[in-house]
């Protein structure tokens, strides 16, 4: 026989756990990450919209590291778990995320006129939010690669901002032969070759400003071209050669490792996110005031390109708070939303129509420069292996910057290989 | 089954069962997985051993394996001799030798990502201790980590100074227990210090050795951290060693393929350990 406390207990452990099912299905859960000001940002927005539309929200924390945040995300899709409802994606995920069928179309969100694509841009649109003509996401943050100068040594040395490699690679050469006398440890052009995600964006900057790029007009991944080949050519040249980008390019240089050695004053130009604007000019720089942000430059008859990074959302196709997601993901990118996003937190807003806000024009002085560059914007391929293909193709590239590697050798064999890797996932 | 047959098996049973659940599933379930094509975007599929066909045709697989066992037999070998000079050293009769023993043991005792940290620190090129100590006296900077032979002796490096204080004090245990009369008789008889050393110290603790080298042995095979740390597979893929390139994927999402690089090394390791276990006569002794 059970005593009356046993019997008592029993019961509030049986209440409990209904108690807790309940809870848990009538929610609607977001999964969130990033640095710890954003996540806090984040909770606060989430109250206004709780505040504004009497939606419970419980939000997931996620972590900083950008991998992890999307193996959060993987399993309890996979598992087909109701819960998270809504989640920010990184730009490349979306397309493995919609291919798995994981994601609700939002077209009906545009038919109903509630989003007005107008209002974003549209090679992002169409690029990385657009799977197989539909639509499953919309971006909160975008992000994309720049060049950064130094005004001050520019102005010394009675140069312009270059508008193609060529001049950069001129210019920074000029500049360089001249500051080594002051400062030996000082470096023509730093960017990101270590051999990680960071060294593809770069890559494609630069192929697809020389009318290269890794994406057919078929949406097949083809890396073994002649501009390929040439392209990987002179970013070797540029360590090697040129000997304007330093040796450490290829084993160090991360998007820290740049903006670092750019704010030691030990380089002329930097390519890295438009996050290193704020850094550079922060109280206490040594650069404050002296950095000029530019487009990445280009060949002489090609198109300046920027990889395209930041942040989109997207709702889960196993939630089972659809309707109240939806409402959340209106709220996040309604113009006042972003507006806030932008003004507190510096984010690069996802629509379009915030670049003539003078408000953020006050907050974000080079707005101009970051529109046309999304305007300009190129993204990685949409492919849902598309991080096993980088892995294949961060390696070659990274022995080719090495001096290892032959660039024709190395791309024809990175071809084979993502060839294989698309062949067996394709069976 | 006798009943005494019938108890031993009782008694034995929790031993049994313990291995089996902590060292046998596991194996087992790397196994099967690795007869799966599991990959997030498709539906998992049976797909038997093509991802072990796929193993052979992968390039980076045989350079991963090639370099894992370069890495394990270059850093175990001098390992073992510093740490048998190590060991010796500490073995002598000074007065400081707990002091000795204390400080020899620290590079064990440190987290071993915190020392890849450490040596990470040496071998930067633009802030590297290495670099900046060789600018004092006027040398131009030099990329360490730079070319495939240049990251392979950092990483060798750095492996040995964290794991030569492991083997001294496995070797230490085993110079500890030699009987001193037998060395001093040698002495008298007009052995020298060499003979002494090669024809009674080693065959004595030859198997605290093979244990030693056995253990290391696993351990370097199974290197990521350190790796991971220090050059992160590069310069071009030329130092991931086999258990960074199934981690990256398991990270990527491809459990199956993943899975079947585990196995590669597990094999790899057994191979190693059965060469130690027949040349060491482990059983016999």
């Amino acid at each position: 026989m059970l005593g009356r406390r046993e019997t008592f207990l029993s019961i509030m452990l049986i209440m409990s756990v209904f108690i807790g099912c309940r809870s848990k299905t009538a929610r609607l859960t977001f999964a969130v990450g990033g640095a710890s000001n954003e996540v806090e940002y984040w909770e606060k927005i989430i109250k206004e919209f709780e505040e504004a539309w009497k939606i419970d929200v419980v939000m997931l924390r996620q972590p900083t590291d950008t991998d992890q945040r999307r193996q959060g995300l993987v399993i309890p899709l996979r598992s087909r778990q109701n819960d998270p409802d809504i989640f920010l994606m990184d730009v490349i995920w979306v397309g493995q995320f919609a291919a798995s069928k994981w994601l609700v179309p939002l077209d009906s969100l545009v038919r109903t006129g509630d989003i007005d694509l107008e209002d974003f841009f549209d090679p992002i649109i169409k690029q990385v939010d657009t799977y197989r003509d539909t639509l499953y996401a919309l971006p909160v943050y975008n992000d994309c690669g720049l060049l950064y100068y130094r005004k001050d040594l520019l102005e010394e040395h009675n140069l312009k901002p270059p508008v193609t490699w060529r001049e950069l690679v001129r210019s920074a050469s000029y500049v360089q032969e001249r500051e080594r006398d002051k400062n030996p440890n000082f470096f023509g052009f730093v960017w990101q070759g270590a051999q990680y995600e960071g060294l593809i964006c770069n890559f494609l900057e630069f192929a697809v400003s020389h009318n290269g790029g890794i994406i057919d007009s078929a949406a097949e991944i083809i890396v073994f071209t002649p501009e390929n080949v040439s392209v990987a050519e002179l970013m070797q040249r540029l360590i090697h050669e040129y000997k304007i980008s330093p040796p450490n390019t290829y084993t160090e240089m991360k998007e820290e490792e740049t903006r670092l050695t750019f704010e030691n004053g030990n380089a002329m130009y930097e390519r890295n996110w438009p996050y290193a604007w704020g850094l550079h000019n922060r109280e206490g720089s040594a650069l404050a005031g002296k950095v000029g942000v530019a487009l990445l430059p280009r060949a002489a008859d090609g198109q300046h390109a920027a990889t395209l990074g930041g942040w989109h959302v997207g709702i889960s196709e196993y939630s089972d708070s659809k309707n109240e997601a939806l409402m959340l993901l209106k709220f996040i990118l309604s113009y006042d939303t972003q507006k806030k996003l932008a003004l507190d937190l510096g984010w690069n807003p996802g629509r379009s129509d915030l670049y003539n806000d003078p408000e953020i024009r006050e907050r974000i002085p080079h707005l101009d420069v970051l529109r046309g560059s999304f305007e300009n914007a190129v993204a990685r391929p949409t492919n849902p292996f598309y991080t096993q293909i980088s892995e294949v193709l961060q390696k070659y590239l990274n022995a080719i910057l090495s001096g290892e590697s032959k660039p024709e050798r190395a791309l024809a064999k990175a071809q084979k290989e993502i060839a294989e890797i698309l062949h067996r996932y394709h069976e | 089954m006798s009943k005494a047959l019938k108890e031993r098996a009782l008694f034995l049973l929790p031993l049994v069962s313990f291995v089996a659940l902590l060292l046998l599933l596991p194996v087992v379930g790397t196994f099967w997985n690795s007869l799966w094509q599991d990959v997030p975007f498709i539906a998992r599929r049976f797909v038997a051993f093509s991802n072990y066909v796929q193993l052979i045709k992968d390039p980076q697989v045989w350079q991963s394996t090639l370099f894992t066992i370069l890495f394990a037999v270059v850093s175990v070998c001098l390992e073992m001799v510093f740490g048998m000079v190590t060991a010796l050293v500490l073995n002598t009769r000074t007065r400081m030798r707990g002091l000795l023993r204390g400080i020899a043991l620290i590079p064990w005792a440190i987290p071993s990502v915190i020392g890849a940290r450490v040596w990470q620190l040496i071998y930067r090129y633009d802030y590297g201790i290495a670099n900046i100590m060789l600018s004092q006296i006027g040398i131009e900077p030099v990329n360490w980590l730079g070319t495939p032979v240049g990251a392979f002796v950092a990483l060798v490096l750095a492996d040995v100074w964290r794991t030569t204080p492991f083997v001294a004090i496995i070797l230490l245990a085993g110079l500890q227990t030699l009987p001193d009369d037998i060395l001093q008789q040698a002495q008298i008889d007009g052995a020298g210090l060499f003979q002494r050393f090669f024809r009674i110290t080693i065959p004595m603790i030859r198997p605290i050795m093979i244990v030693a080298v056995l253990f290391r042995t696993i351990d370097a095979l199974r290197v990521f951290d350190l790796i991971y740390i220090i050059t992160g597979g590069g310069p071009g893929g030329t130092t991931a060693p086999l258990s960074m390139y199934g981690y990256k994927f398991f990270l990527n999402g491809d459990f199956g393929y993943g899975s079947a690089v585990s196995v590669l090394l597990f094999i790899i390791a057994l191979l190693f350990v059965a060469l130690y276990v027949k040349v060491g006569r482990l059983r016999a002794e």
